[in-house]
């Protein structure tokens, strides 16, 4: 009887409420990177506070490049932003062995807050600001460069993309496909076009009402293919 | 005395209760009744054949294996077909993990008891090999099925015991991939060397099974050699994703000498003068030479429901049909269709006006004989009835020529002016201007509800044209699924080749060896042959396996580990053909278009390499996660 009552336990052990937050920084604007909600970039976190390999946990950065998490246990972490269009924080060599490693081990209690530079692949900038013409399309000119100096991860240039949305989240996770427009350039073709205004125009968008347009482009790179973006612009359709 | 005497009796009897009935339970079959005999032998074996991840009619991206529902087959998410169900990719993960180490352990546990029972078959040591080698092919079969999934997978050689082994030493951890393949060849080795050339039974593996898995698998791992770029390490720095680039050759080579083995004892099916009905029959024809490893069925005990599913509406059972709709991007790639320069189908004359055509066959009159044994064309012939697919009856005027009905490019949907459709099978006969009534859409389609192509086209691969209408059920199809077939190893060998060849190896002439391969299959197929080795490129060879090797359950796995598929499926609509009767000009034409419900798919990066089951990786902590997941 004694050792039936000892069998039982309540969970009382109090929820996670650490908080980490901060930004991932690209480090050619100086400015929180601009990634898509939804297969963007994530936080992955190791908790090294009993194991030297744990199970990691991820949670996903926000399309602004911030990043908060408000259901943390305290404890001690490795924590790493991954997935994203940007040079990865952690490499191996062809052997396993790791040559690069920008993660952070830090304690997590409290308040906690952090922010990484990353190197983005391609640095992606309005040039002027969208014409709505008046056959309810939009014409966009935008440019893109490199953001990386490293040839590494200098890749090709694979396409850009008008990315058309009735709400502000707008990118390759959503994107109205009636309305964006996809430009792709085989080979090394899209590199010739780095550094140079590019014009793409939507297709007709019926009005009257706002839309939210943004230019992604992208590279052949071993992450996951993500694209690095411009920020996000809100066009009105009368 | 007598209480003595009764004590002594007493303790007698008590003594002898002390003995331990040491007699094993004789309701428990023993490894002895089992190993003991060809029967129980078969027996064992049987269970582990009806276990081999076999991708065939009872395979699909959301059941996994042996399921009867192919409704989500992997042949709609590799670009070759269509169907209502699939409107978004994944990434086809069944979660296949543990169903594979039972296996493996069965056939581990198989070659490690066999030999102990080698008395009772006179140590016939040809008649033990052949089992112990069918043990290793099942066991190599099934750590492919696991390394083209994941990667790198932990390697299990022998039975694990628990619990005679502690839990730290049955948490394994992930052997790298290249090790995988490495054992799988290994296995087949074994294989090749020790099995006999023909089976036991119809059905089982024999030598030549065992190279052609090998021929496969090593071409896998060539791939993966050469064009992956997801690389994962552990703790160790072990190698769980991604082979080194230098090793790509020697897996080629590998892949080829396995190839090389099966020259002269398997032929392409050529039975039949009349290269479409050869080619239709060579999906049946039990005594076809080309058949290498084939999984039966027999009705009522094994069955599939792949007719049923399939056929065309007008053709329906009670409930399914149209589940597989070949692509007009499919359709394109093959010989014998008038195209336009940029390889699409030409549908319109010079003036962009749509071609006419008194017969909707017309337009496929000269179809490679593979293609028509591969698809059903709209007005096509299917079990005696002509397969009727309309999209609608265009009331316009003719003269002149009838203007394109939609722009260039254009997704939504047709307008309604001069056009009279139907939206489901339900429909309102339109009268003709002749007075003759016409449905608006077809028997078998298009309408907008219901089950109907949704391209134009239906499946014929495989399709039992001679399956009765009251037979057309659910679990009443038994067709054979060839597992291997000659052509795909002409094909392994031609791009293992074409590899070699381009990667400047020169002991052999791989161009001209890739040449012959092609040819011979195209030759078979009606295809027109290659006039010169030189016009060989890497896509000339990876097309030509797209076309033989349609609907089979293969394309899916060649684009992954081609690594082609991010590009190739990219926010990517399939194209259509949609074909229309002009009422007053008494004749079809034929609308190729985007396919109208915008159904847009993706390839995301992540999915070359699957996720292993979460349960697996909290069972087993020393498992890792493939990235992305």
């Amino acid at each position: 009887m004694f050792t039936a009552n000892s069998c039982f336990k309540t969970d009382d052990y109090g929820a996670p409420s650490e908080t980490l937050t901060g930004s991932i920084i690209d480090s050619v604007t100086g400015l929180p990177i601009q990634t898509e909600q939804g297969n963007g970039i994530r936080i992955r976190l190791d908790e090294l506070s009993w194991s030297s390999n744990p199970v990691p946990q991820y949670f996903w950065v926000m399309q602004n490049g911030n990043f908060n998490d408000t259901k943390l246990f305290t404890g001690y972490y490795r924590i790493t932003p991954v997935d994203g269009p940007f040079v990865p924080l952690i490499q191996q060599d062809s052997n396993g062995d790791t040559i690069v490693n920008n993660s952070r081990m830090m304690e997590i209690n409290g308040v906690t807050k952090v922010n990484f530079m990353v190197e983005p692949f391609l640095n992606v900038q309005w040039v002027g600001e969208p014409v709505v013409n008046a056959d309810s399309t939009v014409t966009v000119n935008f440019k893109f460069t490199r953001g990386t100096t490293n040839p590494d991860w200098q890749f090709n240039v694979t396409d850009v993309y008008l990315f058309v949305s009735e709400v502000p989240y707008v990118g390759n996770s959503n994107f109205d496909s009636r309305y964006s427009t996809q430009v792709t350039y085989s080979g090394t073709a899209g590199n010739a076009l780095l550094g140079q205004t590019i014009t793409i125009n939507t297709k007709v968008m019926p009005g009257s009402r706002n839309y939210y347009i943004r230019v992604g482009a992208r590279t052949a790179d071993n992450v996951q293919k993500r694209y690095n973006y411009t920020d996000v612009k809100m066009v009105a359709i009368p | 005395m007598k209480i003595i005497k009764y004590l002594f009796i007493v303790c007698i009897s008590l003594l002898s209760a002390c003995n331990k009935l040491n007699v094993p339970p004789l309701n428990i079959i023993k490894d002895q009744d089992i190993f003991n005999s060809v029967n129980g032998i078969t027996a064992y074996m049987a269970r582990m054949y009806s276990q081999l991840p076999i991708e065939d009619f009872k395979y699909s991206a959301d059941h996994g294996f042996n399921n009867w529902n192919y409704i989500k087959n992997i042949n709609t998410y590799s670009g070759e077909g269509v169907n209502k169900n699939v409107t978004v990719l994944t990434n086809g993960n069944t979660g296949y993990w543990a169903d594979a180490y039972t296996l493996i352990r069965e056939a581990n546990y198989f070659i490690q008891t066999l030999p102990k029972y080698s008395a009772d078959y006179n140590n016939n040591q040809t008649q033990l090999n052949q089992w112990i080698g069918e043990a290793r092919f099942i066991r190599a079969f099934t750590y492919f099925a696991l390394v083209k999934r994941y990667g790198g997978v932990p390697i299990i050689d022998s039975v694990q015991y628990y619990p005679g082994e502690s839990l730290n030493e049955l948490q394994v951890s992930r052997n790298s991939e290249e090790e995988v393949y490495d054992y799988i060849a290994q296995d087949c080795d074994s294989a090749i060397k020790y099995m006999n050339a023909t089976s036991e039974q119809k059905g089982r593996a024999n030598k030549y099974v065992a190279a052609a898995l090998k021929s496969t698998a090593m071409l896998f791992a060539g791939s993966i050699a050469k064009y992956n770029q997801i690389q994962l390490f552990d703790n160790s720095g072990k190698h769980l994703l991604g082979i080194p680039a230098n090793k790509a050759d020697s897996f080629f080579k590998a892949s080829y000498e396995a190839s090389l083995l099966l020259e002269g004892h398997y032929s392409l099916y050529r039975a039949n003068p009349d290269k479409y009905q050869n080619y239709e029959n060579l999906f049946f024809d039990d005594n076809s030479p080309e058949n290498i490893f084939v999984k039966y069925y027999h009705y009522p005990d094994v069955v599939h429901s792949y007719d049923a599913l399939e056929v065309p509406f007008q053709q329906t059972g009670p409930g399914y049909s149209s589940y597989l709709n070949p692509t007009l991007n499919f359709v394109e790639l093959f010989d014998g269709l008038p195209k336009n320069a940029d390889g699409t189908l030409k549908t319109k004359d010079a003036n962009g006006k749509y071609i006419l055509y008194q017969h909707r066959m017309d337009l496929f009159a000269n179809a490679e004989p593979r293609l028509r044994a591969t698809v059903i064309f709209p007005g096509d012939e299917f079990r005696g009835q002509q397969i009727d697919v309309r999209r609608g009856i265009y009331t316009g005027p003719v003269a002149g020529g009838i203007s394109s009905l939609i722009p260039d490019g254009y997704t939504g949907p047709y307008s309604a002016a001069n056009l009279v459709t139907s939206s489901s099978s339900k429909q309102t006969p339109y009268t003709l201007p002749d007075g003759t009534k016409m449905n608006p859409a077809g028997l078998s389609g298009v309408f907008t509800s219901g089950v109907y192509t949704r391209t134009g086209f239906y499946i014929r691969k495989y399709m039992d044209s001679t399956k009765t209408q009251a037979d057309m059920l659910l679990h009443h199809s038994d067709q054979h699924w060839i597992v291997f077939r000659y052509a795909e190893i002409l094909l392994n060998r031609a791009e293992a080749d074409y590899e070699l060849y381009a990667d400047g190896q020169t002991d052999v002439n791989y161009l001209q060896d890739a040449f012959n391969c092609i040819n011979d299959i195209r030759d078979r197929a009606g295809a027109t042959l290659l006039a010169d080795p030189n016009e060989l490129t890497i896509d000339t060879i990876r097309i030509e396996r797209k076309k033989e090797l349609a609907f089979e359950n293969d394309t899916w796995w060649d684009i992954k580990r081609w690594r082609v598929a991010d590009q190739e499926i990219n926010n990517k609509i399939y194209r259509i053909l949609n074909p229309f009767y002009a009422a007053n000009a008494g004749e079809y034409f034929f609308d190729a278009r985007l396919e109208e419900n915008n159904a847009r798919f993706t390839f995301n990066p992540i999915w070359y390499y699957e996720p292993i089951p979460g349960g697996e990786l909290t069972k087993d902590p020393k498992l890792i996660q493939n990235p992305g997941y």
